[in-house]
């Protein structure tokens, strides 16, 4: 039988997370629109800065200090993994790149459990997780809470994109990485504002995560959720990555639901796979991307 | 009799032009009748009848017609974003356009599939090299004959006569055209790591090998010295005399052109401005504004 | 001497083969012999299984530039194709069904592939991880894949050849060998053919090799089905003559990473870079462990030993990027020419005036 009721509580609990889902895109969209590289790291990343900030809180740091001094060791972070590894590699071919991020997402992954551990830690940040209730529809605090830090942060980042030099700046490499050189853009200034804009994602995205999954190894594998939400919005687009991230979340959540039954169930491993692909076949330019013509 | 004709009148001139396309398909004397080196002014190897072609809203092609006859080495030479290798990429059917018509020999299409060029006798060099790097030179040249292929991969792994009989006639036309372009001391080389005017070479050789009815030349001489220069359109004029191939090159250093080519097509902002035997098109006054003109400051390649 | 050295070029033998040929006597006329069932259990059977997976990986990869995420689905089709060919088809001898499971793999890995037809570059990379995770959750969901085994674990039959066992650590050697020679020499040989050489068109530049007129759609789903054809084959032998038990959860997108770094420590298209690479990738823990044990003592466990391997190889990975994208078999290429370089120099010397 078909409840409308229930059918909108899962598409709310849908969107919802399709919004975690985005945050996680967006930190990979940050990266491909400056640099050309699809950081495939960026899930370790997520994991390091969740590890790092609950191994803090777990030794008695303050919450906010705990932030502030992770925040600093994502961008150490960052910036070192774009001067060490992704600056040696500035000629080779996209490819070539995305299996360096590879390569440094195990590695990321290997220190950051060495550091603090392979044991599954809980992240508590303040928020009751109880559903309340919205014109008869159950709606999870916790997600919702998710859903406003996450748009707040893209908010954020707008402003500074639209209102700072080094946004600017971070627009005009976005567009013509070799035109940004020739008027003299520095480079290295703008790709370190990238990562540092990453390495916070990766943070507030570690943390919510980390809060709903528990801080452990398989946080990582976020960037798995990620992938379609990028096939579907384009690699190129934050706003792609949030209204794909919606739409995968609420198709990903109403298929469980609703078609899931019939294979059995657990399909949510791979239904974004297959709606991302089906999507894109229908139009290969995907949400928002605009068909670049081929100069030869 | 275009002479007269200046960057203010273009409509004028276009409209003439086309005129004197119309008159020559018709039978009419061709308008490069005093070109000795044409050889058949029959049936055009290549003809566009009013190609439009535009890029969101930008014009890159405005109703193009051109003709190219069988033996001949034609040239469109114009300024940079003219249109030239927008018009080469509408004959190789890389870009669709949105009006008009290619006549490839007696096939007729508004989009030439690009799939079967080869298999319609054309073979095509690119502006920016378009080798196979991972490949050596000998198998660059070998896969201009990929179009004829016969034999699937089952037949290729067990070897069998037809097979093993097309792969020993290709490496034989290969080594014929490689010879033939003097390359025989690099073709056992990857193909990516030899000097830029070798490697322009070679892509002529890999276009010539299947002996091509049509050949598409885009920016042969774009990026070589000026020694290569000379060699490359001696081989260009060769591959003309020694196989009959039809040219059609694009070029902006209209210098060289000149030399090489029996009739010359000139683009401005997509338009054809001027087409004739070369000493028609260096005095016409607008092909000279159009390269001298305020227009397209920094265009100064025009050798007059 | 040089003219004794030319003739012999000239009839076909070539220094590269006089060592394929001293390396195939030294694999089935020595290794049987002298190599111990631990050295044959844990390393050179899963080397070969890993080195076929890489060299089929490597055709699509490497040589036709399709980038796939998702390799390990597809020994995952080819050891439950292989276990379903066994149980169902039981007067079909094993040749066949290693065969027939590696069709089953190719046909699945050429509807995987039907995406490349539109998708390029990310795209489509990130469109293989479909296979992956499809894969893993149909065998894991639908019993008759495993013969309704409740968690989808299967049990490898014994290794029977017309009558003969192989199910000993030799037996399973000598099988997996002969199987991973047979299916390497027709990958050689499919690669030197035209398809091969269409293949690294379709890598280098796409839009010349469809003017040119390789037929780009068939191109890509060969690339497709040959390669998941011996990554099948690879899975049969994973599951048969290594690990002879194996679940689902074996075939994660871990492994499917592991086979992508073999031929990026290996050497992207090249054969004996998947071997090279496969070798490594299989000695890499016990080198690690050994030092590991040898340099910290009781601290270095088997947490402490995963977590430095996958640091090490992300670590390599980025590396070989970066230094020599050619992977380590160009570095084994150099050093040969050096040594040969210095081994020919006193020998033609006194030839020279």
């Amino acid at each position: 039988m078909f409840e409308f009721q229930f059918f909108v509580e899962v598409l709310v609990g849908g969107l919802l997370s399709g919004v975690m889902y985005s945050l996680v895109a967006i930190g990979f969209v940050l990266i491909y629109k400056t640099s050309g590289v699809l950081n495939f790291a960026q899930g370790a990343m997520l994991l390091f800065a969740a590890l790092t900030f609950v191994s803090l809180v777990e030794r008695g740091v303050p919450f906010w200090f705990a932030i502030g001094a992770t925040l600093v060791v994502m961008v150490a972070l960052g910036v070192a993994v774009e001067r060490v590894v992704l600056r040696p590699l500035v000629n080779q071919s996209p490819m070539t790149l995305f299996m360096a991020t590879l390569g440094l997402s195990y590695v990321i992954e290997g220190v950051a459990q060495l550091l603090w551990g392979t044991q599954v830690h809980g992240l508590d940040l303040g928020i009751d997780d109880v559903p309340f209730e919205v014109g008869g529809v159950l709606i999870s605090q916790f997600d919702l809470f998710a859903a406003a830090t996450a748009g707040a942060l893209v908010a954020g980042f707008a402003l500074f994109f639209r209102h700072t030099r080094t946004g600017l700046a971070f627009r005009a490499v976005a567009d013509d990485q070799f035109a940004a050189l020739a008027v003299g853009l520095r480079l290295s200034r703008v790709w370190a504002a990238v990562w540092t804009a990453a390495g916070t994602v990766a943070l507030v995205a570690g943390l919510l995560w980390g809060a709903r999954l528990g801080v452990q190894y398989s946080l990582s594998l976020v960037v798995l959720k990620a992938l379609p939400v990028l096939m579907l919005g384009g690699f190129d687009s934050v706003a792609g990555a949030i209204v794909g991230g919606l739409l995968i979340g609420a198709i990903e959540k109403l298929a469980e639901i609703y078609v899931g039954p019939l294979f059995g169930g657990g399909i949510e491993a791979w239904a974004a796979y297959v709606v991302a692909l089906t999507f894109l076949l229908l139009r290969p330019s995907g949400l928002f991307g605009h068909k670049l013509v081929e100069r030869v | 009799m275009r002479v007269m004709a200046t960057a203010g009148n273009e409509a004028l001139i276009a409209t003439r032009a086309r005129a004197t396309e119309a008159a020559r398909q018709a039978g009419g004397a061709p308008a490069a009748a005093d070109s000795a080196r044409v050889a058949d002014t029959g049936v055009p190897v290549l003809a566009l009848q009013g190609i439009s072609l535009s890029f969101g809203g930008v014009t890159a092609l405005e109703r193009i017609d051109l003709s190219v006859a069988k033996g001949e080495i034609r040239a469109i030479i114009g300024p940079n974003g003219a249109g030239k290798s927008s018009l080469l990429n509408v004959v190789s059917g890389l870009y669709r356009p949105d009006q008009g018509m290619v006549r490839l020999g007696s096939e007729r299409f508004t989009h030439v599939p690009a799939v079967r060029l080869a298999a319609l006798g054309v073979a095509r060099t690119f502006q920016n090299l378009a080798l196979f790097k991972g490949l050596r030179v000998l198998d660059n040249v070998v896969m201009g004959l990929v179009a004829r292929r016969r034999s699937g991969f089952v037949r290729q792994i067990l070897s069998t006569p037809l097979a093993r009989r097309e792969e020993i006639e290709a490496c034989a036309a290969a080594e014929e055209a490689i010879a033939f372009l003097h390359l025989d001391a690099v073709k056992h080389q990857l193909a990516g790591g030899l000097p830029y005017g070798i490697q322009k070479r070679v892509e002529l050789a890999r276009a010539l090998v299947a002996r091509p009815q049509l050949l598409l030349l885009d920016e042969p001489f774009a990026g070589v010295t000026v020694g290569e220069k000379q060699e490359l359109a001696t081989h260009v004029r060769n591959a003309r005399d020694a196989y009959g191939t039809t040219i059609v090159l694009i070029e902006h250093d209209i210098g060289i052109v000149m030399g090489l080519s029996d009739r010359v097509a000139v683009l401005d902002y997509g338009r054809k401005i001027a087409d004739g035997v070369p000493a028609e098109v260096r005095s016409d006054q607008a092909v000279i504004d159009a390269y001298l003109g305020v227009a397209h400051e920094g265009e100064t390649e025009l050798v007059i | 001497m040089t003219t004794l050295a030319r003739s012999a070029v000239s009839r076909g033998i070539t220094p590269g083969r006089v060592g394929l040929v001293a390396m195939l006597i030294a694999a089935y006329g020595l290794v049987p012999f002298v190599g111990s069932d631990y050295v044959l259990d844990a390393l050179l059977t899963p080397f070969l299984a890993l080195a076929l997976a890489a060299l089929g990986l490597n055709l699509l990869t490497g040589y036709a530039g399709l980038v796939s995420l998702g390799s390990s689905a597809f020994l995952a089709v080819g050891a439950y194709a292989a276990f379903n060919c066994n149980v169902r088809l039981q007067e079909l001898p094993l040749l066949a069904s290693i065969v027939a499971a590696g069709l089953v793999a190719a046909a699945v890995g050429i509807v995987f592939g039907l995406p490349s037809l539109r998708l390029r570059g990310f795209y489509l990379a990130v469109s293989t991880l479909a296979a992956q995770f499809f894969v893993q959750w149909a065998l894991t969901k639908f019993g008759w894949f495993s013969n309704n085994n409740p968690s989808g674990v299967i049990d490898a039959p014994a290794l029977t050849l017309s009558g003969l066992t192989f199910s000993s650590a030799v037996g399973r050697y000598v099988v997996s060998l002969t199987v991973v020679v047979v299916a390497t020499l027709l990958a050689a040989r499919l690669l030197r053919s035209q398809v091969g050489r269409n293949f690294i068109a379709l890598r280098d530049h796409e839009i010349a090799a469809k003017v040119i007129g390789v037929p780009l759609l068939r191109t890509k789903l060969l690339a497709f089905g040959v390669s998941s054809f011996l990554i099948g084959i690879a899975g049969v032998l994973w599951a048969f003559a290594y690990l002879r038990t194996v679940e689902p959860a074996g075939f994660n997108l871990d492994r499917s990473f592991e086979i992508l770094f073999i031929i990026i420590i290996g050497g992207p298209a090249s054969i004996r870079g998947a071997f090279l690479g496969a070798a490594f990738m299989v000695v890499l823990p016990l080198l690690l462990s050994r030092l590991g044990a040898a340099l910290l003592g009781d601290v270095f466990d088997s947490g402490v030993l995963e977590m430095s391997q996958r640091i090490v190889i992300g670590a390599l990975i980025a590396g070989i990027l970066i230094a020599e994208p050619r992977g380590l078999i160009s570095l084994v290429d150099r050093l040969a020419d050096r040594i040969r370089h210095r081994l020919s120099r006193p020998l033609r010397n006194p030839t020279q005036p």
